[in-house]
Order: structure tokens, then sequence, then C-alpha cells
């Protein structure tokens, strides 16, 4: 049964080493993906490289089906897997500011780790960025706390705070990146034709 | 562990936990830095490398000296009397590692001189003639294969030492193996080839040092699964030591750190380098450095954690 | 066979020279497919699930060092910060944590692509016209921005976008859409930096 951690299969120290690994797993697709570059991610949003696109929704598509089956076949206990609690108004004030951090720095967390280590001095200058902004949250904590913790709506998926079946969600989220791969490439060509192949 | 953590994790008070910090670590890892550039050095020497003008044998011995000094240095700090640090070597006990390490020491610096000597900057040799006869009368084929012959014998001894200074410590059965010394030793010759293949300016002594550093760390795998296994298969005391490491709360820090960064991404690295798919750059080289001084930090604190006392 | 014997050594050599020539000369490898790439990442961030119950992430991995740090060097400043004092209840060692090894992972893995790639190399990611100081200065700041974003957000793009999407985790979803309408509502402002 799964997730193993949870079943016991190894202890808390062990899982450290289980961490390097998925870690390892991680950055190497990262950076086969190209996230290694802020030029190569940024591009995503000035619509002539979708590639943040198309990579994010196919990580979510084929990990989204493969919690599904693993769930359905009673490999994988769902109740398990740790769920982000959702706090509405701070995650979209967060997300905005978020994106707006992306543009500016090239980069988020993950992908300035997988730049760093490929040498990228501004992905390494972006981490103490990072670091310098943690420190400031953590010094102003007090100040924004009341807003951090509003519209707090638990751990809740979106099936089930509108009372969806779960498998026509995730029918619908395939879909919909399905159309989204579509659309994406439409964008790429419709670009590509109107710089006169000059990218 | 978490009842004998919180009534005996209390310095100077029996079993002494955590009286050990950064010194012993470092001693140790410097300690088998230079052994092993001291096995380099003699081979090198062995095969007359020292007469080429762009061979390491002209540059590691100074190193090799600085480091050991270095690693003496840390030593005297963690002395609790410093004063006494003389009568050391009034004595001899031949049971004693301690007194062993002492007195290897002590012919380690004339050993690594003697290479210095063979080759000696010129503003030496400007400074003082008698400087050149001396080199002149070292470097004769019998007294070269004599210090290189040396050097190799005192370099396995120093390597050796800095495990078994450890594992003659019963006391601490996650040390009490006689493996550690080999352990110690190889993991001194990784460290030595990875810093002598990054200073190297010959094109033949940097590749045959990238191959032979990832030999050495294939070998180091084995002795690190050998000690393991050997404690595994001992009394109920030693195998909990080696549970420190596998689950225990050194796991992480042992198998990513030492063994993952340490020792198989430099090998993965180098073995492309070797293969000719990369260019030599630093990068594998300082790893290893960093997962040798790695191995002593998570061998000497996990030793300070295992003990009898609870059987 | 005896003449290819004779022949292999200095052969050998030719061979590892040119290759050596080779790959200093020609430049770095396409990237990947992209929906190659995602099934890749599809499948490791199903691997942390099915084996750790939980997904990826990175800027937790931040706070965790942060935490760790300023416990380091102040540690009464650093156990009084309430954002902060999960990482140090009951005198935990805060890198003790499942996203800091994480993160060294994605250290090696990205390292071993961009290696076998040939992308591994020391360079500032920028537009044609910026200058290498200010693009520095606005790295920095992006990652302070960002990580201001990722502590109201509860994570960033691995921790809530592509975990939690995969999950259909509710606020995952509002926060990952709202990434993206932040990153194009400032986009060109900050065209200079790229274009």
């Amino acid at each position: 049964m799964a997730p193993l951690f949870k079943y016991g299969l190894f202890s808390a120290d062990t899982s450290l080493v289980v961490a390097f690994i998925i870690g390892i797993g991680f950055g190497f697709f990262l950076e086969r993906a190209g996230f290694g570059s802020a030029r190569k991610l940024v591009s995503q949003f000035y619509l002539d490289d979708m590639a943040v696109f198309k990579v994010m929704f196919t990580a979510i598509v084929t990990a989204m089906l493969g919690v599904t089956y693993l769930t359905w076949m009673g490999v994988l206990d769902l109740s398990l897997v740790y769920l982000v609690p959702t706090y509405l108004a701070p995650q979209v004030v967060g997300g905005l500011v978020l994106g707006a951090g992306f543009v500016i720095g090239g980069y988020c967390p993950g992908t300035a780790l997988a730049a760093t280590a490929t040498g990228r001095i501004d992905a390494l200058v972006y981490g103490f960025g990072l670091y310098a902004g943690t420190l400031a949250f953590a010094e102003a904590y007090p100040l924004v706390k009341s807003f951090h913790g509003m519209t707090s709506l638990g751990q809740v998926t979106i099936p089930q705070y509108f009372n969806l079946p779960y498998g026509l969600v995730v029918f619908a989220v395939v879909l919909m990146a399905v159309g989204g791969f579509w659309g994406a490439g439409w964008v790429e060509k419709k670009l590509a034709a109107s710089n006169g192949g000059s990218r | 562990m978490h009842e004998y953590t919180l009534a005996r994790h209390n310095d100077l008070i029996d079993p002494l936990v955590h009286v050990w910090n950064w010194q012993i670590p470092s001693y140790l890892f410097l300690g088998g830095w230079v052994a092993g550039m001291m096995i380099i050095v003699g081979f090198f020497l062995l095969r007359g490398r020292h007469r080429e003008e762009t061979s390491v044998t002209g540059v590691l011995p100074a190193v090799s000296v600085a480091l050991l000094s270095l690693g003496m240095l840390a030593l005297f700090l963690d002395l609790e009397h410093k004063l006494y640090v003389w009568r050391l070597y009034t004595t001899f006990q031949g049971t004693s590692p301690m007194s062993w390490g002492a007195w290897i020491l002590l012919a380690v610096y004339p050993a690594l001189l003697a290479v210095f000597a063979l080759r000696p900057p010129d503003v030496l040799r400007d400074l003082w003639p008698a400087f050149d006869r001396l080199s002149d009368r070292l470097a004769e084929p019998r007294m070269v294969r004599v210090i290189a012959v040396t050097n190799i014998f005192l370099g396995v001894g120093l390597g050796i030492y800095t495990g078994i200074l450890l594992s003659a410590l019963g006391a601490r059965p996650l040390w009490n193996s006689g493996i550690l010394g080999v352990l110690f030793l190889v993991s001194g010759l990784s460290s030595a080839a990875a810093f002598t293949h990054l200073v190297a300016r010959d094109r033949g002594e940097r590749e045959l040092l990238a191959t032979s550093d990832n030999v050495f760390l294939l070998v180091e795998l084995g002795v690190i699964a050998l000690f393991l296994i050997g404690l595994l298969s001992g009394s109920q005391a030693h195998a909990q030591a080696a549970r420190l490491v596998l689950g225990g709360p050194f796991t992480g820090v042992f198998w990513v750190i030492v063994v993952g960064l340490g020792i198989v991404l430099p090998l993965i690295v180098q073995s492309l380098t070797t293969a000719g798919r990369l260019a030599h750059t630093a990068l594998a080289p300082l790893l290893v450095l960093a997962g040798g001084l790695a191995l002593r930090v998570v061998i000497v604190n996990a030793g300070q954690f295992s003990h009898w006392a609870r059987f | 066979m005896s003449s290819t014997a004779t022949t292999l050594p200095a052969d050998r050599v030719g061979r590892s020279m040119t290759a050596d020539e080779a790959a200093a000369r020609s430049g770095p490898a396409p990237y990947s497919n992209p929906y190659l790439a995602g099934i890749g990442l599809g499948l490791v961030l199903l691997a942390s699930f099915v084996l750790m119950g939980r997904g990826l992430g990175a800027s937790g991995g931040v706070s965790a060092v942060v935490a760790g740090l300023l416990n380091s060097v102040a540690p009464a400043h650093a156990q009084s910060r309430e954002w902060l004092a999960g990482y140090l209840a009951d005198g935990a060692n805060p890198l003790k944590e499942f996203l800091v090894f994480e993160g060294l992972g994605v250290f090696a893995g990205a390292l071993l692509s961009g290696l076998l790639a040939r992308r591994a190399m020391f360079i500032i990611e920028k537009g044609p016209v910026v200058s290498r100081s200010k693009r520095l200065v606005f790295a920095f700041i992006g990652g302070a921005v960002m990580a201001i974003g990722a502590a109201f957000g509860r994570g960033c793009t691995s921790g809530q976008a592509l975990t939690g999407g995969s999950l259909l985790n509710l606020g995952s979803w509002a926060f990952m859409l709202m990434v993206f309408a932040g990153a194009y509502a400032v986009a060109r402002l900050f065209r200079w930096e790229w274009r």
C-alpha cells in the first residue's frame, strides 16, 4: 500500500535519502526541459515559446492520471497524501506577486536551483534574493499575519468544493490541457510567422 | 535514544559525547589527504616524474607540509592541556595509536621536505648554494628510490593511523572496526588524487590521476559496504552503531552528502571526463574533497553517538 | 588483428583528443521535447506521492535553510520568529528536512543533465540590451518578490502549481491561474530585461 512512507516502510531519516533521489529526477527533467535558462522560462510570457505551459501541464496531467488510476486500483490511499490547505484571498494575492517576481527575476525557486547548478550566475543572485525575501517576510510576519490567515477553507479539492465527481474534473482538466497544447502550438506558429522567422 | 539523550547528553558526564568538535574531523581529513599525496608523490618519484618541469611532484610536498601543519594546529587546538604536548615525545607506548601517530607525524615532515629538496625553487637555490649541493646529492637514483619508498610507507602508515586512532577506542562501537583504517586510507587517497588532478598541469598526469581517482572512489564504495556489513554482523552494539547510518539519525547526511554528492556524483562526472565527453573542471575534485571531510565529520559525530551503555 | 592492436593506443589518444575538442567546440544540445520532459516530471511527482505521500517543492526548503542559518547566528531571535517556529520546534535541526534534501538532489540532477547536454557554463542569462549588473540587481529583486509571493501562496510553482495542481487542490489552481495572470500583467513592463 502506498504512500510507502506513511505505512512506515522506512524511517524519517531514510526518507531524506528518498528525497534526494526524487530531487535528482526533478532537477534532471527541469534541466532537460530547458528550465535552467531564464530566457527560456520568461519566453512563456512574451508568447514566443510556450514550453513552460506545455511542460507544466503535461506533468500535472501525467501525475493526476497516475494518482487517479492508482487510487482506483486501490494501490494509493489519496487521503494520506498531503494537501496544502486553501486560503483563497492570500493565495490569489500571493500568486499575482509570485507571477510578477517570475518575470522580474527570471526563475521560480525550483528552476533557480537547477539553473544555479548549471552555472547561471543570475540564478545564484536570484537565490540570495529568495533568502532575503524569506527573511524579510519572517520579520514582518506579525504585521501581515491576519491577512495571511484569511479565508481559510481547509484542505479542499476542486471536486469537493464544487461537489463534482472526481473523474469528471480529471476528464475536464485533460480536455483543457489538450486544448491548451493545441492553442500553444497555434500561438507559437502565429508569432513565428509575424516575426518573419527572425527568432 | 530519547531518554539517553536527555539524561546523559551532558558535557563531561559518562559517556563523554560531543567532546570532539570540528578539530578532530579536520585533522583526520587533512592527515588522510596528506597521506594520499605522499603515496602519489612516492609513486611519481619511482617513475622519474620529478625530472619533468611540469610535474606535480614539485608542488605536492609544499602543499602537504602546509596542510599537515594546519591539521596539527587543529589537533593542538583540541588538546585540553596544550602545554603538555611535548610529553607525547618523551615516551613510546607500543600499543597506543596516539604514540604511533605522534612518531609517524615526526617522520612525515623530513620525508616530505626531502621530496621538496629534490627540486627546490630557484629562489632558494640562488639564496643558498649549499641547497644546490644537497639537492644534487638527493637526486641520485638510489636516494630518489629511498625517498619514494619512505614516502609511500609513511603515507600508508599515516592514512591507516587516521582510522586506527578512532578504532582503538573500543568504547565506541561505530569506530570499533579494523576496516576504518582502510576506509580512511582509501578516502585520503581519493582526496589526494582529486586535489592533484585539480592542480596538475601535465596532461598525462591529469588523465592518470582522474582515472585513478575513479578507481579509488569505487574502492571506497566497496570499503564502505564492507565496513557496514562488518558492523552489522558483529555484536548487538556494533549492529546498532551501523544503524545510525541505516535508518538512524545520520542516514540522510551519510548517504546523500558523503556517498551521493561526495563519491557517486564526482565518480560519474569524472568518468565522463576521462571518457572524453566532458572537459576537465574543478567540479569533481572539489566534490571529492568536500565528501572526504564530510566522511570524517559523520564518522566522528556518529561514533560519539554510538556506545555500549544501553546493552 | 596485430595491426589493430599496435595502432590502438595512438588511435585512442587521437580519438579522445578530437572528442575533447569536439565537446569544447560544439554548442549545447537542444532541449528535450517539452511533452516528454513533462511526462518525466509528472512521473517523478507521482513517485513522490507513492513513496512519500507528498509532492515536490522548493520554497519550503528555502524557509528551512533561512531558519537554520538564522538559528545558528541568532538562536533566540530565530526562535522568536513565529513564521520560522515550525522549523525550530523541540530543538529539531531545520536542515534535516525533506525539501532541503530534495533540493540537494535537484542540484545534482540538473548538474548531470546540464553537463551531459553541454549546457553547464558560467553565464548570466539576460536580454541583449540590459547591462549585466542591472540584470543581477533585478534577479535579486525578483527573488525577494517571489519569496514573499510564495509565503502568501503557501508554496511556489513546484509545491503549489505542480503538486497541488495534479491533486486538484482548490487553492493551488487559484494560485496557479494568478501566477500566469501576474506574470502576463507585468511582462510588458520588464520587456527591456529580456528582449
